[in-house]
């Protein structure tokens, strides 16, 4: 919210105390100023300028040459703007002045080949208003040479203010000169309201009834007739343009000026639009639609609040007036409404219709019920000031029932306990003192306040810490140096995880982190997806499934930058809901898990001196995802299935299981899949789930003693049909050798022509052992011979070689 | 005669060197010239023969040439040994070595871990929660009361009426709470969603770490100790802090913490949008009404909480300026850190 410090300071005395420390003691004390925009910084240097001459650019026919005196001195200007003329007073900035927005300097320049001596301004390149339709011509009282922030009281500083939530009491400039006054200590001082009344009461002329008293506690008016509308004078125009709204009329302007001045929003009627000159506030009782005073019409729910006349709608309560009731130029009479709501009914309308104004913003965060009479006296007083008109006699203020003044108990100690510091009893009672928080009844060791209606916020003994705290200042809160280490046992929910980073950095893959926010496409190919129901965009409308289809849309984006060989991996959680049909609405409707992928495609290494290009393939796939196993102790758990054939996702894939349950799966993706992602390389890919990885309990790792004896090797190699695969060869040669064998290796294979046809070559090495003795060429050259017999006759291979 | 014999021996050397090829032959000639029974040493053996006066002499002559042939041997083997193999190439050190790849962790998780480890030195636990959450544990059980201003704060993905996407890690504390009697000291890490617009300054997903101690006589005293010694490990030593006060609806006082800018150090930059300071993280005393949800009781224990973006951090400290790059994964990038 803009704050204008000249503003402030009709109701505080803040002489003495610099721009810097306000900012500073403001953010201090939970009011952050996120922006200073002081017209003195920013108009510095900018003079009134007199058009001493204008002559036509000898080569542009749209600029002019202009001789601009500052007073002292001629300078020759370029200038585009149509509207400028000899004669004119102008904004000038000289060489090196900063133009606002956009905030470049002014430079000596030549400008189609005549040189330009600094710059005559529209009213948006000094960010006053967004007009750019021609120079801003000044009023041609104005001496040339003076100041333009002397010339146009441009001697304001404002502050962006960010108000949290909790503070609606900050929202206006009573509300942020309150704060200050309890922070430096000097007195605040609230405008007092002088009316002078007609004879004619009120009660006459217009008449309020609340039907939903729940959703509004309280409605106030005040009639002023035959006012005039027409423009706010300078004061209030400066005023309403300094915290960056735009004038419109002298009503309008003054109901966002008591606004802006005290927190109120106020809503004038035009009295004679309301039917019966009546306000009833009641809630709809079926959905309706409503013209608002922005010509656009909104669709109700049933249950909203309305203001409405006898016979129809005539506001949208606490959000928006209506059309139908507006003030308009010819508008003589005026209903003022200045009303407490119920800050929950305005949050739901205004979220239903998805429209938030200055008065709902306040509404829904909390007003002060105590002050519409206020609020709406002090409107009427200033409509009668600026617009004329006669203020009719009397309030109305429909108020069933009175909203109390809370009451909190107060101990002491426990701001101590909370703060961990000692504030003296003395210095408690001050800052209570200073924020409106009245003290009725005090004990030796507690006090028991009444709070103001104007902080909604201040319901329990916490909250009243929390305020003493901050005026205190944080920074007075001391900063232990040493801490207490409770002795509960700790654990980390996350170790298994970072082990899973560390082994796949090991071998060589790199991590990405996706969103889990993807299309409906890239969901679906891998599961029952879960849907959001305010997406963005259709790019983020689902919940992943898997970690597949992101991994390969990474896959693709690197590939379309030149990035075609890649070794990634991630880990996160993918959604699925339970079956097609559920809706969410426990926690068994659905399924979060995490889940780790491997991904390789491309070439392992480029082109190298030491060898030739070797492209990633399933065999990569397949040693890394066993690597990863055995260094998390769970290659003993799982065994592997094969799958030649297609599935939707995988040309050819392989599963990991545990007990029959598959816990990854992974293989060379489907080019149909890849021609969805625009892939046109190989990609490997394989997906594990740790939820249940982590579940299985890993062997526990043993020390085994380092065999003492020597292994001995034997190797040999056999002409197969293409068919026999290396995993029943091998299941064979372990079932039938002796147990001497520990473990056989492939260490060769090939087809070629030389073989014949469909027949291929497979060589092992066959290892042998016993761990409590040296072995005998003997025994093992038994076996060995045993096996070539039995090997060559079971797959009806031949040996070769040796 | 023996002199003679010497110069023979070394030009028949000489001449059997250039038929040299591999180490095998290199290991032929040694043996033929320099081995137990090779010429060399036959020579050795006719000094016995020779008159005495010209021993020392001849035995000086034998004793060079048997060095020489020594030493050029083992020049002509280690240019073999150390590169050339059989269709081999010169020994050349400054061809590149072979490429071994170590992947990297994805920025955001190094930072994750620094952090982490600092807690983890402070005693901290690390315990997390789900990413799809019920409104209960999101907002409910966290004191934004329903149809709050308070919950405009964090734009929300909703699945449902009950279930959302996590706005933030701060429902880990309820589950966590829940799980356990005080005392509690954790860490929460995790992914959190917004539904703001995507720019260079703010993505709809982003990463958490949330951190929680519940005790008896906790106060804001020792959160502010905690969390500038954290900073300090973070990112300096010499470094300037401030608190300012906040609102969170789940923390009562609420707090939030800024360093002095370490880009411009204190002077006023673009970064740190002229002000000195970049706000770093948000905490504060847990508020009753959540211990009230969790059935601890309020006045037996006081706890502190705090929270911070790891995208926000991890952009400070490398000097990143579009959050976008975290989850756009170019292979280039990731392979930076």
């Amino acid at each position: 919210m803009k704050i204008s410090l000249n503003w402030i300071k009709d109701y505080l005395d803040l002489k003495g105390i610099s721009t810097k420390e306000i900012v500073n003691k403001l953010t201090m004390s939970g009011l952050e100023v996120e922006d200073v925009f002081d017209q003195n910084e920013t108009y510095k240097g900018f003079v009134v300028g007199f058009v001493d001459e204008k002559e036509k650019h000898p080569n542009a026919d749209r600029l002019s040459v202009c001789k601009v005196n500052d007073g002292k001195e001629f300078f020759q200007v370029i200038c585009g703007a149509p509207n400028v003329e000899q004669g004119q007073k102008v904004v000038f900035a000289p060489i090196g002045t900063i133009i606002p927005k956009g905030n470049f300097e002014i430079k000596k320049a030549k400008i189609r080949g005549v040189e330009s001596n600094g710059m005559i301004c529209a009213e948006d390149e000094l960010e006053l208003s967004d007009d750019h339709s021609g120079i801003m011509v000044l009023d041609s009282k104005f001496k040339a040479g003076t100041s333009l922030t002397k010339a146009l009281k441009l001697d304001d500083v404002i502050l962006e203010i960010a108000i949290t939530p909790n503070r609606p009491d900050a929202l206006s400039h009573i509300g942020v000169a309150r704060d200050l006054a309890a922070i430096f200590n000097r007195k605040l001082s609230i405008p007092k309201v002088k009316l002078k009344e007609s004879k004619s009461n009120i009660k006459s002329a217009a008449s309020i009834e609340i039907i939903d008293a729940e959703n509004c506690p309280r409605y106030s008016g005040k009639v002023v007739k035959n006012v005039n509308i027409k423009e706010s004078p300078e004061w209030l125009k400066n005023r309403i343009s300094s915290i960056g709204l735009r004038s419109r009329n002298n009503v309008v302007d003054i109901t966002n000026f008591v606004m802006y001045e005290c927190g109120q929003p106020l809503h004038a009627f035009d009295l004679e639009m309301l039917g019966g000159h009546k306000i009833v506030v009641q809630s709809t009782k079926q959905e309706s639609v409503f013209t608002t005073l922005d010509s656009k019409e909104r669709k109700l729910p049933a249950g909203s609040l309305m203001i409405c006349d006898d016979e129809k709608p005539v506001a949208i309560a606490g959000v928006m007036g209506g059309e139908n009731s507006e003030i308009t130029n010819d508008t003589k009479n005026i209903l003022i409404e200045s009303a407490y709501f119920n800050p929950s009914s305005i949050r739901k309308t205004a979220k239903i219709l998805g429209l938030s104004t200055d008065a709902s913003y306040r509404f829904e965060r909390g007003t002060d019920p105590a002050n519409t009479v206020y609020a709406a006296e002090r409107t009427a007083q200033l409509i009668s000031e600026l617009a004329g008109g006669e203020i009719l006699s009397g309030t109305l203020d429909v108020y069933p029932n009175k909203i109390k003044e809370k009451k909190i108990k107060l101990r002491f100690n426990r701001i101590e306990k909370i703060l961990g510091y000692k504030i003296s009893n003395t210095k408690i009672k001050s800052i209570l003192k200073k924020l409106g928080i009245k003290i009725i009844s005090e004990l030796k060791d507690a006090v028991t306040v009444t709070i103001p209606t104007y902080r909604p916020d201040i319901e329990r003994e916490i909250d009243l810490i929390e305020e003493i705290a901050r005026i205190a200042g944080y920074d007075n809160v001391p900063t232990v140096s040493r801490i207490n280490v409770t002795l509960e046992v700790k654990h980390d929910e996350t170790s298994f995880s970072n082990d899973i980073r560390e082994y796949s950095n090991a071998l060589g893959l790199s991590e990405m982190i996706n969103n889990p926010l993807q299309p409906e496409a890239f969901s679906k190919l891998t599961g029952i997806p879960i849907k959001i129901t305010n997406p963005q965009n259709l790019d983020m409308e689902f919940l992943r499934t898997s970690l597949l289809p992101g991994a390969l849309n990474i896959v693709s984006k690197n590939i379309k930058k030149g990035e075609k060989d890649l070794a990634l991996f991630e880990t996160g959680n993918v959604f699925n809901l339970g079956s097609e049909k559920s809706n969410i609405s426990t926690f068994n409707d659905f399924k979060e898990e995490e889940k780790l992928i491997f991904v390789l495609t491309g070439e392992k290494n480029g082109r190298e001196w030491y060898g030739g290009v070797s492209v990633y393939d399933i065999y990569d796939l397949k040693g890394i995802v066993n690597s990863f196993l055995n260094k998390i102790s769970l290659d003993y758990f799982t065994n592997d299935s094969y799958y030649s054939s297609d599935n939707s996702l995988y040309e050819y894939y392989f599963t990991k299981k545990y007990k029959n349950v598959v816990v990854g799966q992974g293989g060379k993706v489907s080019s149909n899949v890849l021609n969805k992602f625009d892939i046109n390389q190989e990609v490997f890919c394989f997906e594990l789930d740790i939820n249940i990885l982590k579940s299985i309990n890993a062997k526990k790792k043993e020390y085994v003693e380092p065999l003492k004896y020597p292994k001995v090797f034997r190797d040999f190699s056999f002409i197969f049909d293409t068919k026999i695969r290396f995993e029943e060869v091998k299941n064979f040669i372990l079932q039938n050798s002796s147990n001497l064998l520990k473990d056989i290796t492939i260490f060769d294979i090939f087809e070629s022509n030389d073989l014949g046809l469909n027949k291929k070559s497979m060589a092992f090495q066959l290892e042998y052992y016993d761990e409590n003795r040296t072995l005998t060429e003997d025994e093992v050259e038994k076996d060995f011979l045993n096996l070539i017999k039995l090997v060559s006759k079971k797959f009806n291979a031949q040996l070769r070689g040796k | 005669m023996l002199l003679e014999k010497t110069e023979e021996v070394k030009k028949n050397f000489l001449n059997d060197l250039d038929s040299v090829n591999d180490n095998e032959s290199i290991e032929n000639i040694r043996i033929k010239y320099l081995g137990r029974n090779g010429i060399v040493s036959g020579l050795f053996d006719k000094l016995k023969e020779i008159p005495k006066e010209q021993k020392p002499e001849a035995g000086k002559s034998l004793n060079l040439l048997r060095n020489e042939l020594t030493s050029k041997l083992e020049e002509l083997k280690s240019s073999f040994g150390k590169g050339k193999k059989e269709g081999g190439i010169e020994l050349d050190l400054s061809l590149p070595g072979r490429k071994y790849h170590i992947g990297s962790k994805h920025i955001l998780t190094q930072t994750l871990d620094e952090i982490k480890s600092i807690f983890r030195g402070m005693g901290f636990s690390v315990y997390t929660g789900p990413e799809l959450e019920s409104d209960y544990y999101n907002f409910e059980a966290l004191n934004f009361p329903p149809d709050h201003p308070a919950r405009d704060m964090q734009d929300t993905f909703f699945i449902s009426d009950d279930f959302l996407l996590r706005t933030h890690t701060s429902p880990v504390q309820i589950r966590t709470m829940e799980k356990m009697p005080p005392p509690v000291r954790t860490i929460m890490p995790g992914r959190v969603y917004r539904n703001e617009a995507v720019s260079a300054r703010s993505y709809c997903m982003f990463h958490q770490v949330e951190g929680l101690y519940v005790d008896e006589d906790v106060t804001f005293a020792e959160l502010k100790g905690t969390l500038v010694s954290f900073a300090r490990q973070f990112y300096g030593e010499d470094l300037k802090y401030r608190f300012r006060p906040s609102f969170f609806p789940f923390t009562e006082p609420s707090a939030e913490m800024d360093i002095t800018c370490f880009i411009c150090k204190g002077s006023g930059c673009k970064v740190c949008k002229q002000s000195g300071w970049l706000e770093i993280l948000g905490c504060g005393m847990v508020d009753p009404n959540v211990f009230n949800y969790v059935n601890y009781d309020p006045e037996k224990y006081t706890g502190y909480a705090f929270g911070m973006g790891i995208e926000r951090i991890a952009m400070l400290k490398y000097g990143i300026t579009d959050i976008r790059v975290f989850f756009e994964n170019d292979f280039r990038f990731l392979k930076q850190f």
